[in-house]
């Protein structure tokens, strides 16, 4: 893969969640959908002001949850009614009543790895290598007590000088161009 | 959008009329008429059935533990809301008060179940063969039946029953009349004194929670266990306990729903405390089938004659029909729903979701009282008497609402002299 080269995007550090809300809202009026918000801390409205409301972990844990279910369902009926089946005190072979709780548990297992799992798969995480890490303001505020916009140059949107004009109108501290 | 989300920037200011929009009032007059047309369908089925009033008391003693169930299960969420905090209770303290000061209806609801199902032995086998020798020589009663109502005649007779209840509903009405008048005391105390308010409710609620559930646990034992003294199941009250809960949320789920289209709950019931409420839901869908699946496994697994009989005689004769759609409504339908969280967010499904919830504690009533007597165990069979149990509770059921609505109006709405309330004015998500 050819190194990329140039700008990343230009980022704005701000002091507090409510700048950075009305940045990101504004930002996304204004035209703009390639930005992320960056907080020290959940700001779910900062995630809906950038246009971000449902993600595929919600599905992934469904399905998830489904196999662990019809895995563990499927695995004991087919050792108990096909495989080695055993006669519990006249119980029938197929007793779906003692099935159900380590289905139930593997519904709960597969879920949980799947959600987690998927959870990573999708962010792209193990990411070694990010662009914003070179802004030594990020790398200091981020996860503490500075909240960042980044408006990606990879927006048709995006204009060095313009974007930059754009983001001085919210008074952020500062506004540094990242690259890659 | 750019309007609409600089107003949610901006807390909103608590409106200055406190109390129950008029619609109430219509609500009121609504379940007036339903309780009345369906209370007259019920007396008609009544003559009808030729069953000597037998299924009229039945359905009877399902109406009333229903509504048992929204009054004290309403204080006893009531309670674990002022242990637990939470801006979710603020908001549901209201209609729960309103709920627990139903207890006069409630007891009157109680008095026919202890006169005629108790007293006269038109529900308890226990009471009516209290002299179980001559019941078992005349072949009324099975010698298992014999031998358990003489093994549990301690508990199990009339002046057992009686103080057992009385003290049940002077407890419970004790603790209604100072949840209470404590309450509007301090919305009209001067001074915040926010910590010896919540103090003082803690230590109300904390003992009061306990007591509840023994003062549950044995009043269920009498009115709804024991019309099958064979059986005995330590998990029961428990059920109910966490049934009680189920229903209430429900219930005050959908009566803020309602209230929102007004204020004062317009402007205070915000969209994080709904899907705060519809979580809890979910939990309480849990729980309940966590306990009902629990306590059938372990009979299922334990077999044993004593006990397995009861399923028996609510999973044979037809009667499996009624338990797994018992087992679709009380939980599959809510937990599919209650997995989505845009739907805990849009008031209408939410309603919707609550509505199947409070139906599913009706139909969940039916399968537990009416597999105990003997003509329907193992049974299910069409009479003209088994429709008491479609008009009689939704008449019982009416009526309280209609109180419960009474009750609504008596007081303002929100709790004030509260720390949670300058944030559930704040706009959404502005802890971020």
């Amino acid at each position: 893969m050819p190194v990329r080269e140039g700008t990343y995007g230009l980022l704005a550090e701000f002091d507090s969640p409510s700048q950075l809300v009305r940045a990101a809202d504004g930002a996304y009026q204004a035209g703009y959908r390639r930005m992320d918000c960056y907080t020290p801390y959940p700001v779910e409205e900062a995630a809906a002001a950038i246009g971000f409301h449902k993600n595929t972990v919600s599905l992934v844990c469904l399905i998830g949850g489904l196999l662990g279910l019809a895995t563990m369902f499927g695995l004991e009926t087919w050792i108990s009614v096909w495989a080695f089946p055993l006669n519990i005190a006249g119980r029938p072979y197929f007793s779906w009543v003692a099935f159900a709780v380590p289905a139930y548990e593997w519904t709960i297992l597969y879920a949980g790895l799947s959600a987690a799992f998927g959870m990573l798969f999708l962010n792209g995480l193990p990411q070694l290598y990010h662009p914003l890490f070179n802004a030594p303001n990020f790398r200091s505020g981020a996860t503490t007590d500075k909240f960042f916009l980044c408006l990606e140059s990879t927006d048709p949107k995006f204009d060095l000088t313009e974007t930059r004009g754009f983001l001085d109108r919210y008074t952020p501290v500062s506004v540094v161009e990242v690259e890659y | 959008m750019a309007q609409h989300s600089n107003s949610e920037h901006h807390a909103k200011t608590l409106p200055a009329d406190l109390s129950a929009p008029a619609f109430v009032d219509t609500w009121r007059t609504r379940a007036l008429i339903i309780g009345c047309i369906f209370l007259a369908l019920a007396i008609i089925l009544g003559f009808l059935s030729g069953d000597h009033w037998s299924h009229f008391l039945r359905a009877w003693l399902h109406g009333y533990m229903i509504c048992f169930g929204f009054c004290c299960g309403g204080m006893a969420l009531l309670m674990v809301q002022y242990l637990s905090g939470g801006k979710w209770g603020l908001i549901i303290r209201r209609p729960l008060e309103a709920m627990t000061r139903t207890l006069p209806l409630v007891f009157l609801y109680f008095l026919p179940v202890g006169i005629f199902g108790m007293t006269f032995g038109r529900l308890y086998i226990w009471s009516k063969y209290a002299d179980w020798a001559t019941a078992l020589k005349e072949h009324l009663i099975t010698i298992d039946q014999a031998h358990a109502i003489h093994f549990k005649h301690a508990i199990l007779n009339p002046v057992g029953f009686w103080c057992t209840s009385l003290v049940v509903f002077t407890i419970i009405g004790t603790y209604v009349f100072f949840l209470n008048k404590l309450s509007l005391k301090r919305d009209a105390d001067p001074e915040p004194n926010f910590r010896y308010w919540q103090v003082k409710f803690e230590n109300i609620s904390g003992f009061g929670v306990l007591l509840y559930a023994i003062m549950l646990f044995i009043s269920v034992i009498y009115w709804v266990m024991s019309l099958d003294p064979n059986w005995y199941s330590t998990v029961y009250g428990f059920q109910f306990l966490v049934g009680e809960a189920y229903g209430v949320l429900a219930l005050s789920i959908l009566t803020l729903i309602a209230l929102s289209k007004a204020d004062p709950i317009k402007s205070t019931f915000r969209v994080t405390e709904q899907h705060d409420m519809g979580k809890l839901c979910f939990a309480f869908v849990m729980l309940n089938i966590y306990l009902a699946f629990g306590a059938f496994l372990i009979i299922w697994s334990g077999n044993s004659p004593e006990e397995i009989p009861w399923y028996l005689d609510r999973i044979r004769g037809g009667w499996g029909v009624i338990a797994t759609l018992d087992f679709v409504f009380h939980w599959l339908l809510p937990f599919t729903l209650l997995l989505s969280a845009n739907l805990k967010r849009i008031k209408s499904r939410l309603a919707v979701v609550c509505c199947i919830m409070i139906f599913a504690r009706y139909w969940d009533m039916f399968w537990l009282i009416e597999p105990n007597f003997k003509d329907a165990a193992r049974n299910l069979h069409f009479s003209i008497g088994i429709l008491e149990y479609a008009t009689l509770p939704v008449a019982m059921i009416s009526f309280w609402m209609a109180y419960y609505f009474t009750q609504l109006k008596k007081r303002p709405l929100i709790a004030v002299n509260d720390p949670h309330l300058p944030q559930i004015l704040e706009p959404e998500h502005a802890h971020a």
